[in-house]
């Protein structure tokens, strides 16, 4: 059976023609979907499109900041009041993967890659997915728990809270291939101090697990105390508990288990 | 500014050149940068079907069955092509040269050798269903022991992994199962050296990952003849290939070739054209063959792992006095371009050295893993980065300036070089020279003073006794004969000699082609009459 191309005008009956049908899938940039085709993936027999304009629709005025799914990294780094972000879309692919790759695209890159989930999970992003019954936001860690099963939905756009001050987001990819490699370990932490105590950490990495995961035992370790080098030092000896990494050809296992520690360090005492 | 000096490069290049500095535009770059470039893949014929491989999912094990009967019956299958529909579906590249035995099957038949080796291949109406229908197949495997190791698989008892090789190495001129190179007495050297220094060096294999996929068009033409537009850096070589799988002559063949977007040697094995032309043939209709990129990286040859190990007597002043190097090549399951590389690599020892006593064994070894074939100086490239480590290493060990160390040990015009010919045109001690100057790396002024054309020869000319190894020379069988052989063997053998090994004449190419009388040996043909 040859591959079917169905357009749609709104994203709502795309999410019905994506949630009535197994072997449908949604294409965005493409960037995934037709790799896969490519590479003769024979679960996909019918590819979905949406010309809906409130997928390309960036909202970034407010304290809290709203992405189109189908926004591609390209014109995050052409906003500059998404500054924040720019680190994380500048470090996927290189510009033709970043002209064509989406914001709703990359919570469904396996690992090596969705490294901008990454950053969406340290910033406790929203979800809005349309499916079979209606639209409905979804806590983006709930998301990637279920992700699997979320094919057959269609996400709408991506919200979060800008952060405080710039020094509260961090991000770092470690890549052995500049700039456009896949990812080693993704490291992403948001730290709103309060009272010089950091209040409410989280840190994501992504390529430490099946899915983009939160360090929560890094995170207590950091939660209420201020970031000096001993704090700093127990959420870095305890940033391997919970994870399951695998190993892959960019590396091992026990290789991610070994740096990752490392990279938090660093992340969060600000070396480069 | 690049600076050639004539003064040492006298005869080297054509002084009226006048090609640098001037913007000469490449023949291709217009097309380049405009896209207008054409490749095999430019070509959208009327009615052309789409051919895939099934591929092996075990590194080694027996084929039970093949059950194709819902494959057969998956939409848009045109043709399910299985080795025995392959006219010779045994092969090996440089038969065209006879060189080496047919081992490597176009389609597994009995048995595979390595994981995504092809089993069977299926022409379909577009690739997605071709796909389809290869998910459908189902394969029977009895997993047979593995080896990845060039040493493990030497050893006794290993899996044979290719049964026309059965000791896991390629055999030349029949009789041996490495190269060998013996100058000197590098035992009793290195017995007698102030310092000995040991070392293993291991490569990984390399993939070439071109732009553009390795694949092939091809296409019914008039008069029962083939038009194949193809990716293949070896245009003729790959018709002569095909004709000879195919069992036709090479001019039912009209190979388009062209651009190629990207070789480096990943594109000399003549993958994927039989089978294109093959789909072809038994279709009627223009089949496509193409590699997708997992393929290309997974399957698509590479440039063989080595495994090096140098040991090497250095005396106190500084002077390398014997090396003995033992390499492995890994030349993955079958021999493509291997066996040639470790000729080539043999041919090397003991590098741009003057060395009086020089040891060298060079196997080309068979292992489950994916075939390695030609790449950018294979052969030499992995043994030079090895010698040139060991020579920094030396350096280190006698407390000497790595530079100054290798201008005193660098071979010069006039010295015997380990394969008993002189060293001619050599200018390893300038460029040292050069590269230190232009580095700014301070070397002492008998070494600034330091020639290729002086002191070179004498004592150091001289081909030193050299002991003959004590193992027994096995006899030589008659020389096999490929089935790409048109004219008779009339064989005329020669008594064996100590080195290098003889082997008989090979058939001339054509009967009638004109003898020039002169015999010469060649380490790939062995002694050949020009």
């Amino acid at each position: 059976m040859a591959v079917t191309v169905k357009t749609f005008v709104s994203a709502s009956e795309a999410a019905g023609a994506l949630s009535s049908d197994r072997t449908a899938r949604y294409l965005g940039g493409g960037t995934l979907v037709m790799r896969a085709l490519n590479e003769g993936d024979v679960s996909i027999s019918i590819v979905v499109r949406a010309q809906d304009q409130a997928l390309t629709r960036i909202d970034a005025s407010g304290p809290r900041i709203t992405l189109g799914a189908g926004v591609t990294f390209a014109r995050v780094l052409a906003e500059r009041d998404l500054a924040f972000l720019h680190a994380p879309a500048r470090s996927i692919g290189g510009p033709a993967v970043r002209n064509m790759g989406t914001v709703g695209g990359n919570l469904f890159a396996l690992s090596p890659y969705g490294d901008f989930t990454v950053a969406l999970l340290a910033l406790d992003a929203t979800v809005a997915v349309q499916g079979g019954f209606g639209a409905r936001d979804i806590p983006i860690e709930e998301f990637l728990q279920a992700r699997e099963r979320q094919t057959g939905t269609l996400v709408l756009s991506v919200s979060c809270t800008r952060p405080a001050n710039t020094e509260s987001f961090r991000y770092r990819k470690i890549a052995r291939i500049k700039p456009k490699g896949g990812s080693v370990i993704t490291l992403a932490a948001h730290l709103p101090l309060s009272g010089g105590r950091i209040a409410g950490a989280r840190i994501a990495l992504g390529s430490m697990a099946p899915t983009q995961i939160r360090a929560r035992a890094a995170e207590r370790a950091l939660e209420g105390r201020s970031l000096d080098a001993a704090t700093i030092a127990a959420a870095a000896s305890a940033a391997t508990e919970g994870t399951s990494p695998s190993d892959n050809a960019l590396g091992s296992a026990w290789y991610r288990r070994e740096i990752v520690g490392v990279h938090l360090r660093r992340l969060l005492s600000g070396q480069e | 500014m690049l600076e050639l000096r004539k003064d040492i490069f006298a005869d080297e290049r054509d002084d009226n050149l006048k090609e640098i500095g001037k913007g000469t535009q490449r023949q291709d770059m217009l097309g380049h940068v405009t896209g207008t470039s054409s490749y095999f893949n430019d070509h959208k014929l009327q009615g052309m079907l789409h051919l895939k491989v099934v591929r092996s999912t075990q590194a080694h094990a027996r084929i039970r069955r093949i059950d194709t009967t819902d494959a057969e019956r998956s939409a848009g299958v045109r043709r399910i092509i299985r080795g025995t529909d392959v006219p010779v579906n045994l092969n090996t590249l440089l038969s065209l040269i006879n060189f080496g035995k047919d081992d490597e099957p176009s389609l597994a038949v009995d048995k595979v050798r390595y994981k995504g080796e092809p089993i069977l291949a299926i022409v379909a109406d577009s690739e997605h269903e071709a796909f389809e229908a290869i998910a459908k197949v189902k394969v029977d495997y009895e997993p047979l022991p593995a080896v990845f190791d060039v040493e493990d698989a030497l050893k006794s008892g290993a899996p044979v992994v290719n049964e026309t090789y059965p000791k896991n190495t390629f055999i030349y001129h029949d009789v041996y199962d490495h190269q060998r190179l013996r100058f000197g007495d590098a035992d009793a050297a290195l017995a007698s050296a102030d310092h000995v220094l040991e070392q293993r060096y291991q490569m990984s294999p390399i993939e070439h990952a071109p732009t553009e996929t390795n694949g092939a068009i091809a296409a019914p033409d008039t008069n029962g003849r083939y038009v194949v537009y193809t990716s293949t850096q070896a245009l003729f070589f790959s018709v002569d290939t095909c004709a000879k799988i195919l069992d036709v002559p090479s001019n039912t063949f009209h190979f388009i070739g062209g651009t190629v977007g990207g070789g480096f040697g990943g594109k000399v094995d003549t993958l994927t054209e039989p089978l294109a032309i093959l789909g072809a043939m038994l279709t009627g209709r223009p089949v496509r063959y193409v590699f997708g990129r997992e393929e290309e990286m997974q399957y698509g040859p590479p440039r063989g792992a080595e495994r090096i190990y140098i040991k090497d007597g250095v005396m106190r002043d500084g002077r390398v006095v014997a090396r003995k190097i033992r390499a492995y090549f890994d030349s993955g399951a079958y021999t493509r371009l291997s066996s040639y590389a470790a000729v080539k690599c043999a041919a090397h020892l003991p590098g741009p050295y003057t060395i009086p006593n020089v040891y060298g064994d060079v196997y080309c070894v068979f292992t489950n893993r994916t075939p390695a074939t030609a790449m950018r100086g294979f052969g030499v490239t992995a043994m030079d980065f090895a010698i040139e480590c060991q020579m920094d290493k030396l350096a280190n060990l006698v407390g000497m300036d790595p530079m100054e160390f290798r201008i005193l040990n660098a071979y010069r015009d006039g010295d015997m070089k380990a394969h008993r010919r002189e060293a001619k045109n050599t200018a390893l001690i300038e460029c040292v020279q050069v590269a230190a100057e232009k580095a700014k790396w301070p070397i002492r002024d008998e070494f600034r003073r330091a020639s290729s054309r002086k002191d070179g020869g004498g004592s150091r000319a001289a081909i030193p006794p050299t002991p003959t190894d004590s193992r027994a020379r096995p006899a030589a069988p008659a020389q096999q004969r490929t089935s790409y052989d048109r004219a008779p063997v009339t064989a005329t053998r020669e008594p064996p000699r100590d080195p290098p090994p003889p082997a008989p004449p090979p058939p001339p190419p054509r009967p009638a082609a004109p003898s020039h009388g002169a015999t010469r040996f060649s380490s790939v043909f062995g002694t050949r009459r020009r």
